[in-house]
């Protein structure tokens, strides 16, 4: 089975949603540099999908895409995807711990207690609301780059959520070349969902295509912070070829094995 | 007896570019041939076979997203060294490994009983390091 | 619940992040990085360059807080920051740990200002090898 071509979508969010565009803001690349594919790294990324047929035209290979999109600047997506529940809930025990602590000492100066109660605010951090769309990040603490809770959102300091994926589209699935789907998967790097898509490599030719692609903003809103979806659109293509299949022994038709005859006679 | 004999190679590419080796369990090779075959899962599979039957070798990589290709499959003569006559074609152009099917037929003049051992080159991606090779698989005819 | 007072001083931002995308298996069959290795941060805005190539040219000041992250092309391959080799009068990245897991990335503040081109090395673990490459082409940061 031929090698499953994945390819991966850097996103600069910090950037994108300051320019609300992710031209300029989103770099590309692929597995696929040995067969073929152009301007790895950049956003203008042409994957190459190299089909096989048999001598008697059928097509020898499926050709396989996966699309993984990755946030530049966040917690990396090896960081186990329970991770920002799990940092939020030892926030909180710890937070718990300190009240305890500073409930039963004994009688403390004032200005001591708040001190110690504003620190443990601090370190709980502000739960943030969501929206319907963006259920999967409600009650969730906001962390920053480095893994800690963040206190004060106004900083910008937080790490901003993956991209995700929405559609696929444009001509390569309007002619018929690309069959995208979302699929479901246990590996946590992709977080359950992933798109992946087979090609029809029996139509040589370059092919555009369109992503949209959903970005969180944290936002204020009446005095509680959300994460709010922003839409946007990036493009790239394939390039499709095609070449037949031959014996690896003979270059031509099937022969006999190249054993010589009666080497161990 | 079944017309095929199909002997899959499995690679951990990133194992054995690592360990810049196909032995330490980056390599495992089996068949599902009808007779007896020996070193199921290990670089040492001995596959048998009878005259007419058709073998043919795929390479898989563990990691999907690694590429891995068979270079060349060469059968080796009775003395260390290759015999000559037996080499298949070079394969100049690396690029199009993914076009060859590794097959062919087990010809009447085998002789039996004696494990014919083959050398089988991997190529994983390119570069100076991305050619492996192993001489201890062989096919026996019965 | 009180109002915060509006800071004057410029305050500690985000830092800025440093990304290493490495070909894992080309680096590996290659034994190099050349040509299997893109740099990118988030400091476009700030005037870095150099984006995607080996070359990436980091704009900071002094007090800048750099973080270093790598990313494998291939999803499941394993590939670690061993070191970082830069002049210690401008930085000095230490090694950390995302906490409760084993995941690390490295981290240090810029010291002055006015630095015209620092170049810097990374080493890199790939796979199960144990020797790290070393970057050819070298980034930098730029003052």
């Amino acid at each position: 089975m031929t090698q499953q071509l994945a390819i991966i979508v850097l996103v600069d969010v910090g950037n994108a949603l300051a320019s609300r565009t992710l031209d300029g803001n989103t770099y590309l690349f692929d597995n696929m540099k040995l067969h073929g594919s152009q301007n790895e790294g950049a956003g203008d990324l042409v994957t190459a999908v190299n089909g096989s047929y048999w001598s008697d035209g059928s097509q020898a290979s499926e050709q396989v895409l996966n699309w993984l999109p990755y946030s530049l600047g966040s917690i990396p997506p090896t960081v186990p995807r329970g991770y920002q529940a799990a940092r939020g809930r030892e926030a909180d025990r710890q937070a718990l711990a300190e009240l305890t602590a500073l409930a039963n000492r004994p009688a403390a100066i004032s200005g001591e207690a708040e001190a110690a109660l504003t620190r443990i605010q601090q370190s709980v951090g502000t739960r943030v609301r969501t929206t319907a769309r963006t259920r999967a990040l409600s009650g969730q603490q906001v962390l920053d780059v480095t893994g800690k809770v963040v206190a004060d959102h106004s900083q910008g300091a937080h790490s901003y959520p993956t991209p995700i994926i929405t559609d696929i589209f444009g001509e390569a699935v309007d002619e018929k070349v690309m069959y995208p789907a979302e699929y479901g998967s246990p590996d946590l790097v992709t977080d359950g969902w992933y798109w992946s898509a087979t090609v029809d490599t029996s139509r040589p030719g370059t092919f555009s295509y369109t992503m949209r692609i959903q970005l969180h903003e944290l936002l204020q809103r009446a005095d509680e912070w959300t994460w709010e979806p922003v839409n946007l659109t990036c493009e790239s293509k394939l390039c499709i070829t095609m070449e037949p299949r031959r014996n690896g022994f003979t270059k031509a038709g099937m022969g006999y094995l190249p054993i010589v005859p009666g080497a161990f006679a | 007896m079944k017309p095929q004999v199909n002997i899959a190679v499995v690679v951990d590419v990133i194992g054995a570019l690592s360990d810049k080796s196909l032995l330490n369990g980056n390599l495992c090779m089996m068949d599902d041939g009808t007779f007896d075959s020996t070193g199921q899962g290990t670089p040492e599979l001995c596959t048998v076979v009878a005259p007419g039957q058709v073998v043919q070798w795929s390479a898989l990589a563990v990691d999907l997203q690694t590429p891995v290709e068979i270079k060349s499959i060469t059968f080796l003569g009775p003395g260390d060294g290759e015999d000559a006559g037996a080499r298949g074609e070079d394969s100049g152009d690396g690029d199009h490994l993914d076009l060859n099917v590794w097959t062919g037929v087990v010809p009447p003049f085998m002789a039996p009983g004696v494990p014919h051992k083959y050398r089988l080159e991997l190529q994983m991606y390119e570069g100076e390091h991305s050619v492996l090779r192993i001489d201890s698989p062989a096919l026996m005819r019965l | 619940m009180t109002t915060k007072p509006r800071q004057q001083k410029a305050t500690p931002k985000r830092p800025i992040s440093i990304t290493a995308v490495v070909d894992c298996v080309g680096a590996l069959a290659a034994q190099s990085t050349h040509g299997n290795l893109y740099l990118y941060d988030t400091n476009k805005a700030g005037g870095s360059a150099g984006f995607g190539t080996e070359e990436l040219k980091t704009k900071v000041k002094a007090g800048d807080q750099l973080l270093w992250g790598v990313l494998a092309l291939e999803c499941e391959a394993f590939v670690a920051i061993e070191d970082i080799v830069i002049d210690k009068e401008v930085c000095e990245p230490v090694r950390k740990v995302y906490p409760g897991t084993d995941v690390a990335y490295w981290i240090g503040t810029v010291k002055k200002d006015d630095v015209a081109v620092v170049p810097y090395q990374i080493k890199f673990r790939l796979g199960t090898q144990v020797e790290p490459i070393t970057t050819t082409l070298s980034p930098a940061l730029v003052g």
